[in-house]
């Protein structure tokens, strides 16, 4: 309907998906300016589970493969434990104590060569699909032209 | 002198032969750990599930937590406002579903959003139970300053989750 009354007035339609007004992304990339570009887009992800963390990555990368965007995971970072000693009674016995530890297990994923937009998308993606119990830090790594007062005449 | 060494003498000295003596036996203390274990009954009738079947040091073996958020993770925050929290959702949900919950409840956040998920016997009618959820998800959520949902599975009788009996 809309189309048929623009049509009528004579007014130029805009051809913004709806999806992209509705959405938390941010507006940008209009006409004239030009999407970043970002060398790499890594994301550090902190868990109790591992493998929690092992599937979440196989979920993140198969999202990215289905974008056609490389990417590279590893979990070479030792898990830390930290633990505390407590007296196990309410009162006296100090030889008798417990042991609690909470560990945190870590996984990272580096996407390769994502343009500014595909990268806010597949963040979002992976951000809303994110389990509960699991922390995601993303770094992105942006590529940009030399300024001019640093370029040879 | 020791108990037993005055056992002793008094046996030699002042009982008659044919006498009984009783005796005390005591150790130094054994703090042994009896967190979170039911002690077997004469009649064997104690219901148990599957979660309090299972001791504290089958944790991530054969059970998982009953909170799952990011709080104690290595630079998590508000881990102690979240544990305080988690046990305020306990205490009201136990006590707005009178003798309702069958299962421990199970609290989940994402992001902004907590999830509360348990098991409820199918006691009362379907009408209370919709208004029970509205009640219990509108207040939390007032209170606790974010959508709060939940998740809940019924079960016809209680002993559908019974494990054994101790």
């Amino acid at each position: 309907m809309n189309i048929f009354k623009a049509l009528q007035n004579g007014v130029a339609i805009t051809s913004k998906p709806l999806f992209r007004l509705m959405s938390n992304l941010p507006k940008a990339a209009e006409e004239g300016e030009l999407d970043k570009l970002y060398k790499i887009v890594e994301l550090e992800l902190k868990g109790h589970d591992p493998a929690v963390l092992k599937s979440f990555v196989k979920f993140a990368t198969t999202a990215g493969n289905h974008l056609d965007i490389k990417s590279t995971t590893w979990d070479l970072r030792k898990p830390i434990h930290d633990r505390r000693s407590v007296l196990k009674s309410v009162h006296i016995y100090k030889k008798h104590q417990v042991q609690y530890e909470t560990r945190t297990y870590f996984s990272f994923i580096q996407y390769k060569h994502v343009t500014g937009s595909t990268a806010d998308t597949l963040l979002e993606y992976v951000e809303r699909n994110l389990p509960e119990g699991v922390a995601l830090k993303a770094t992105k790594v942006e590529l940009q032209a030399l300024p001019e007062h640093l370029k040879s005449p | 002198m020791s108990l037993v060494q005055i056992r002793n003498i008094s046996l030699l000295s002042l009982k008659p032969q044919f006498s009984i003596s009783r005796l005390l036996h005591t150790s130094s203390a054994c703090q042994k750990s009896q967190s979170g274990r039911y002690r077997i009954t004469a009649k064997r009738d104690f219901p148990l599930t599957y979660e309090m079947a299972n001791p504290p040091h089958q944790i991530a073996h054969r059970k998982t937590w009953n909170s799952w958020n990011t709080s104690n993770l290595e630079g998590g925050l508000r881990s102690s406002e979240t544990a305080i929290e988690d046990m305020f959702i306990r205490k009201f949900v136990t006590g707005t579903w009178h003798a309702l919950f069958v299962s421990e409840i199970i609290i989940k956040r994402q992001h902004n959003i907590i999830r509360v998920a348990g098991i409820i016997r199918r006691s009362i009618g379907a009408r209370k139970i919709y208004f029970l959820i509205g009640y219990t998800e509108e207040l939390l959520s007032f209170w606790l300053q974010c959508p709060v949902k939940l998740e809940l599975q019924t079960v016809a009788d209680r002993s559908d989750v019974i494990f054994k009996y101790i």
